[in-house]
């Protein structure tokens, strides 16, 4: 197995974590900061630009041109924020809580180094709520950043999230932060413009910001040298699923989907075969094992047909049923959608519902062309993102495996028998029940 | 004049001002792009609905056509030419009726709801869901005048949306997540605002119904009469909605200018006092066996009678309320025809303000709005309150100098207050002078009717900006008009008539004002003319019934100083005012027209003679400044804060008060609580909490009530509703009971 560079988590090995600040600054710590310090806002944001650095949320959208958009404080004289999106919820992914408890100093590094680069002074961290652990190791951190005078007159509050995938997305994420209901927002306007208490905001991924450190470090010109083009740099793959050694694995982009499964990830337990693998978290299209030899890039992945989002690699192996995965994905985008728009809050029920059926054996035909059409008219219609991931998914799973969505219609009844890796470990259908709450008394 | 943009919207190119949203722009070239989340009264777009689709050249995706505006050559396609966008718009009406139950027969919005109509236009013929549709309790009472039906609810957000960001009361709220989102008021309270029945009108589909109009009438057989809303002198646009003969419901009818289509609970609830159980429809008059029903006839004659005996020693007390053409002809009969020159009103009133002249709408514009006087706007005139938040949500600094105020004012400190701020020494008075968009307004008795405010706009110099302005929020919806009418009814001075022979009580306002009820003591003979028994049982010798003002013709200035028609939306159970004046008078050798139409253009040949009655009738227009006329100085002082020990009451007039408010059982949990408003310091001084039963004590004379501690009030100051005070006099004490 060839070695890979670490960038991201450079300065540790094998799974361990630099949490001492002094540890940390004697292994070349906070030499990014200081030399992003020295340099104008206007320069930092030329080594991103010129280190290639995407978006590492699943956006993908280039670090350097989403700082320039944020006006300078004297062309919009309001305060500008950096918020960092640490509310990882995208099913698969599980890279952000392992960055931000093995190199939280890195990830914060990265924050200061964003705030100068916006001329920010306040940053904002939305913690997904259930990272305990994470959120007690960034707080101990910072805490020993204050004490050792780094901040730099920059304010950073962590701000616990109260368990809502939605709060992700960005304009979500801000109105939660305001304290209102976590919904999305309509662009324009954008958050460079009037994000955060409407004023101009930089809203970027934990991994992204931890890079940021390194791209100060090496140049942005040497970071650019890794990965291939389009995708410069490294990334860190959450491999999950029917895989021998599930983890995060930190490579440069255009490793293959063979190396990443079978090379580091110890291919597939128990000699079954490769089914299916969803390469980037659960909202990107599934691939199937005909395309296992797919680069694991930006381009290579369009051009399969999926994407590669947040990086979060699920393997599925030959026992699982495809109608069962189409209904595990539904259900958690029903329960996750924020009910505001219409085709995502309606859709994505009715689109469970159907699947349900086609999964009980009491599908007719048309009630496949239906399950595509419910699906189609959700893309492209919603708010945000959301009502979109889970019709792409479940289009994706029906397109690759359509004998098998086939055969349950055809058979009356599911061909795993009961034998799907899946069965059993769907969401109970009363998951979804209604908590009934007391009603209005007057 | 602002860049233009120019645009495609289907096969039709307009140019339309920089900045008009895609909505707006389609409009300007005669199409529609339909909606339901969308409502610009309500802020920025939310995008929710997803209803106005639409295809944009240039962009792959279906955009909300509501959340954006025209770029240059921008080239935008509706369901019309676009298959893509009506695919979309098909396929949102197909999620929204998804859990929409069909029930339209039994809806009370049917046959004028927009999803219906949306529907029949851009929606699938059929339904191809086949799943068992969302199904909750229904319909949930969100308060005692509206019902909620989530069935319905389409989730457009429009009633959170106006209850958070217009009314600012923070009440309807969505509670719980994605298909499980529902519309509920928080922690399940009552939805009590001044404001709450605006949400059943901005609804789109059937979901908040008012439980007064809840099944009483089909769109198909109803009329809607446009009329003006007599609650307060805003003089809100309205339409009553009529079934046989009966007013079924109040709507809103946006006059941009005075209310935005806005309504409060007032204007909206209070007609079913048409149909009140004490309402009288037949004369009545006091015999030796107490009140006695007479005929129309007789009771002309027995009219006729006191009149001639009282001579000129009559004193009449106007309610304020009643139309421009009422006061005038009865200044015809009483002053022309028996020389009886005086007459009061429950405030004093001044046309000094005409020179500071504004339009309500003016008030959003603000960067400066200043609040003087001792009750809050909302009390007095509720739709202010929503044009003054919105100033402030636009960034205008809003200064309101009450007892209950952002500056601390002792009860009937205004007037003083005025002189400081024309002296222009502190920081307020400075910056109220260097303003060019800056709203005075008086909101509370004395003031000499906004006397005292035009003297401060005019020592600011108001009447040189034109975005500046000054208003008098009176008690009474038409002081102003009643006033004018009853002084060009006759040219001669006011007479303070002793004894008086006989009071005349005008109107339902009048006749259970207490002041009023102190000045029939002192007269021999008392004749009410009120629509209910109750006000006038007790001490009237004729009875008179009367109309309301749904059941009148005839005009109206409010504040603002714009005169408005009210139209008869039905027929009155008794005759028209004017109708029965007009024969009285003619006993004295005096001509008055029998109807509207007649008084009005005799009061309009005297008052303003460039309108006609026609241009009232749709959306009155402002009339144009006047040349500031100093108004009279004050003769006596607004009664300042005694110096004494105890607290001073304050009784205020609640906005759900009144003889037509206490007879609509629905509007009980919006009239106010058995409460006394006690400032912090105040309570602490005394071991008051908050919820205690106190006693509030003067000479004498006690009530138990409710304490409600105040942090807002001023020390030294006690509020409670005039309902609820009794006889309390001013300076009260208040102890634990």
């Amino acid at each position: 197995m060839a070695e890979h560079p670490s960038i991201v988590f450079a300065g540790t090995t094998d799974g361990s974590s630099v949490l001492d600040i002094g540890e940390y600054e004697k292994a070349g710590g906070f030499t990014a900061l200081r030399k992003a310090r020295a340099l104008s806002p206007d320069e930092v944001i030329a080594e991103l630009d010129a280190s290639g650095l995407r978006g590492r949320g699943g956006a993908f959208f280039p670090t350097g041109r989403k700082w320039s958009f944020v006006p300078k404080p004297d062309q919009l004289p309001k305060p500008h924020y950096l918020v960092v999106n640490a509310d990882e919820s995208e099913p698969g992914t599980f890279k952000d809580r392992e960055i931000m408890l093995r190199v939280p100093f890195r990830f914060l590094e990265g924050c200061l180094i964003a705030a100068h680069g916006i001329e920010s002074q306040h940053v904002f961290i939305y913690i997904r709520g259930e990272y305990e652990r994470e959120f007690e190791v960034l707080r101990d951190s910072l805490e020993a950043m204050q004490k050792a005078d780094l901040l730099g007159g920059v304010t950073v509050v962590l701000h616990r999230g109260a368990g809502a995938y939605i709060c992700g997305e960005e304009t979500a994420l801000l109105e939660s932060l305001e304290g209102k209901r976590g919904q999305p927002r309509t662009k324009p306007p954008f958050p460079a413009i009037a994000g955060l208490y409407a004023a101009p905001t930089a809203v970027n991924n934990v991994e992204s910001i931890t890079t940021v450190t390194p791209v100060l470090e090496m140049g942005g010109a040497e970071y650019a040298k890794l990965g291939v083009e389009n995708s410069s740099g490294t990334r860190v793959f959450s491999l999950s699923g029917d895989v021998v050694s599930p983890g995060n694995y930190e490579l440069p982009h255009g490793i293959s989907m063979r190396e990443l499964i079978y090379d580091i990830g110890g291919g597939v337990p128990n000699g079954r075969e490769l089914k299916a693998v969803i390469p980037g978290g659960s909202s990107t299209s599934v691939l199937t094992d005909a395309d296992i030899d797919t680069k694991m890039d930006f381009t290579s992945l369009v051009e399969a047909g999926s994407s590669i989002g947040s990086a979060g690699v699920i393997v599925i192996d030959d026992r699982c049923c495809m109608v069962q995965l189409g209904i595990r994905v539904s259900q958690f985008y029903e329960h996750e959608s924020c009910g505001k728009c219409t085709p995502c809050r309606v859709g994505t029920r009715w689109v469970t519902q159907i699947l349900q059926k086609i999964e009980d054996g009491r599908a007719a035909q048309a009630d496949l062309d239906l399950l595509l059409s419910v699906c189609d008219r959700i893309m492209g219609k919603c708010l945000c993102p959301l009502g979109d991931s889970d019709a792409i998914a479940v289009l994706s799973y029906v397109d690759k495996f359509r004998d098998e969505y086939q055969a349950h219609i055809d058979l009356g009844r599911c061909p795993f028998d009961g034998e799907s890796s899946l069965d059993g470990i769907l969401a109970p259908s009363d998951m979804h029940a209604h908590h009934g709450h007391e009603t209005a008394h007057v | 004049m602002s860049e233009l943009v120019h645009v495609t919207v289907d096969d039709r190119e307009v140019e339309v001002p920089k900045g008009t949203g895609l909505v707006e722009a389609a409009q300007t070239a005669g199409i529609e792009i339909p909606v339901f989340c969308y409502e610009p009264r309500l802020g920025p777009p939310v995008g929710a609905c997803r209803m106005c689709l639409v295809e944009i050249e240039g962009i792959p995706k279906l955009q909300a056509a509501c959340t954006l505006t025209v770029a240059p050559d921008m080239v935008i396609k509706t369901s019309a030419t676009s298959a893509k966008a009506a695919e979309g718009q098909e396929a949102t009406l197909e999620f929204i009726l998804v859990n929409h139950p069909l029930d339209c027969p039994v809806c009370d919005k049917g046959g004028e709801c927009p999803l219906q109509d949306l529907t029949f236009r851009h929606g699938p013929g059929n339904t191809r869901m086949t799943f068992q549709k969302h199904t909750v309790d229904k319909p949930i009472p969100v308060s005692p005048l509206i019902a909620l039906d989530r069935e319905r609810c389409i989730l457009c957000y429009r009633c959170t949306r106006f209850s958070e960001d217009v009314a600012e009361d923070g009440q309807l709220i969505a509670r719980n997540r994605g298909a499980h989102t529902e519309i509920a008021t928080f922690e399940d309270e009552p939805y009590r605002s001044p404001f709450s029945g605006n949400v059943v009108e901005l609804c789109p589909v059937g979901a908040l119904t008012s439980t007064l109009y809840r099944f009483d009438a089909r769109p198909w057989d109803i009329q809607n009469v446009p009329t003006v809303c007599t609650g307060c002198a805003v003089g809100c646009n309205t339409s009553a909605t009529i079934r046989e003969d009966k007013v079924k419901r109040i709507l809103s009818r946006n006059h941009p200018e005075v209310d935005q289509g806005w309504l409060c609970d007032k204007g909206r609830y209070s007609y079913p006092h048409l149909r009140a159980e004490d309402r009288i429809t037949t004369p009545l008059r006091r015999g030796r066996k107490g009140l006695t029903e007479i005929s129309w006839d007789d009771a002309l004659d027995e009219a006729e009678s006191m009149l001639r005996e009282a001579g000129s020693s009559i004193v009449t007390a106007f309610s304020g309320s009643e139309t421009t053409e009422v006061a005038y002809a009865l200044g015809r009969l009483l002053r022309t025809g028996l020389g009886a020159h005086s007459a009061v009103l429950p405030e004093a009133t001044s046309d000094a303000l005409e020179a500071f002249r504004l339009p309500l709408s003016g008030i959003a514009k603000a960067e400066l709005v200043v609040v003087i006087g001792d009750d809050p706007v909302v009390e007095r005139a509720p739709i202010v309150d929503l044009w003054i938040k919105e100033a402030r949500r636009h960034g205008a600094e809003v200064v309101v100098c009450s007892p209950t105020g952002t500056e601390k004012t002792a009860p009937g400190a205004g007037a003083e207050l005025c002189r400081e701020l024309a002296a222009g020494r502190s920081a307020l008075a400075k910056k109220l002078r260097a303003s060019e968009r800056a709203v005075l307004v008086w909101s509370g008795p004395g003031g000499g009717g906004g006397a005292r405010l035009a003297e401060l706009a005019h020592e600011l110099g108001f009447a040189e900006k034109p975005g500046c302005g000054a208003f008098h929020l009176p008690s009474a919806s038409n002081p102003r008009g009643v006033a004018l009418g009853w002084a060009v009814a006759a040219d001669a001075d006011e007479t303070n008539p002793e004894p008086i022979e006989l009071l005349f009580v005008s109107g339902d306002d009048a006749a259970s004002n207490a002041d009023v009820r102190a000045l029939a003591e002192r007269a021999n003979r008392v004749v009410v003319l009120t629509m209910f028994h109750e006000l006038a049982g007790g001490w009237a010798d004729l009875i008179l019934p009367s109309t309301a003002a749904l059941e009148r013709d005839g005009t109206s200035m409010n504040l603002e100083g714009r005169v408005q028609r009210i139209r008869r939306a039905v027929l009155p159970p008794c005759p028209d005012e004017l109708a029965w004046i007009s024969k009285l008078a003619a006993r004295f050798g005096v001509g008055v027209a029998p109807h509207a139409a007649g008084v009005f253009s005799e009061v309009a040949a005297e008052l303003y003679r460039d309108l006609t009655l026609d241009d009232l009738g749709g959306h009155a227009p402002l009339p144009a400044r006047h040349a500031y006329v100093a108004p009279a100085e004050a003769t006596t002082l607004d009664p300042a804060e005694s110096p004494s020990g105890g607290l001073k009451l304050q009784r205020y007039t609640a906005l759900f008060s009144g003889p037509a408010v206490e007879r609509v059982p629905e509007l009980g949990f919006q009239r106010p609580d058995r409460d006394v408003e006690i400032a912090a310091g105040d309570a602490a001084s005394r071991g008051i909490a908050n919820g205690d039963s106190v006693l509030v004590r003067s000479n004498g004379t006690s009530v138990e009530l409710r304490a409600r501690v105040n942090r807002k009030l001023l020390e030294g100051v006690v509020r409670v509703a005039e309902e609820h005070a009794g006889d309390l006099h001013p300076e009260v004490e208040v102890t634990k009971a």
